[in-house]
């Protein structure tokens, strides 16, 4: 699978190996308190934000827990 | 496989369901979670050209957050392209996702960001192990469709209505093919 970014795929499929592994075999079994994949997720991060705004995809005003910004409990 | 239902609804502020499906995987949950962590590529949704994660986080509760980026390329028919005033035919949807691994539920929620002048297409899908047989799983999905003005947003309408329904069963097909396609090696 591709990146939004070209140059990023590569980031993409790395990190999304790692979360992938921790995610069947930590986080699934309730051992999700660790995460293995922080420095590869900075990285593609970066890439992924500077293809955002070069392709001027309407992305802004994210709302999201990382943001500072507390989720609203679900309703289901 | 499951069933499917159409109603109408009022549109606004409040969640209408203008279609619902209720599907089962004979898989149990986290079997189904984690294909659905890996759905793309399939070759059941070819539209879906690119995935990104914009944000991910662990809360308080232990659920996983993500946000997503999803890019799509939907072949729109040419007059469509000539008539927007873009040979872009790129569309954007945003996806955001709750993984509870102690209450066994996933649910997404995703929306187009691209194309919002003429239509809207939000949908909620949720996963969760079948009540009273646990090693098979349950999907509800729901989408709506709000549609901005009328001629070419009522034909997008149109478009995406006869997909809907179909989309909701490739969706299917394309878990049950990650789920027989995943290896011992998780990538």
């Amino acid at each position: 699978m591709n990146s939004v970014g070209e140059a990023c795929t590569d980031m993409k499929r790395e990190y999304d190996q790692c979360f992938n592994r921790w995610f069947a075999e930590k986080f699934l079994k309730g051992e999700g308190s660790g995460d293995p994949c922080t420095d590869l997720f900075k990285r593609y991060q970066q890439c992924v934000q500077k293809a955002i705004k070069e392709k001027e995809i309407p992305i802004e005003g994210l709302e999201f827990m990382g943001h500072g910004k507390e989720k609203p409990e679900n309703s289901s | 496989m499951g069933r499917a239902q159409r109603r109408g609804g009022q549109r606004g502020a409040s969640w209408t369901p203008h279609f619902l499906h209720l599907l089962f995987h004979s898989h149990p949950w986290d079997t189904v979670i984690k294909a659905a962590m890996r759905k793309y590529p399939n070759p059941m949704n070819p539209s879906v050209v690119g995935v990104d994660v914009l944000e991910r986080a662990v809360d308080c509760r232990g659920r996983l957050h993500s946000l997503r980026l999803l890019s799509t390329e939907w072949g729109l028919p040419g007059l469509v392209t000539t008539i927007l005033g873009t040979s872009r035919t790129l569309t954007y949807i945003k996806e955001r996702s709750v993984v509870d691994p102690l209450e066994k539920k996933m649910e997404l929620c995703s929306t187009n960001i691209t194309l919002r002048n003429l239509v809207s297409v939000n949908e909620r899908l949720v996963y969760a192990p079948h009540p009273e047989h646990p090693e098979k799983t349950v999907l509800t999905q729901e989408a709506v469709i709000s549609v901005e003005g009328t001629g070419l947003g009522r034909y997008l309408e149109s478009l995406m209505a006869s997909t809907i329904s179909s989309n909701a069963r490739k969706g299917w097909a394309a878990i049950e093919w990650v789920i027989q396609h995943s290896d011992s090696t998780v990538s």
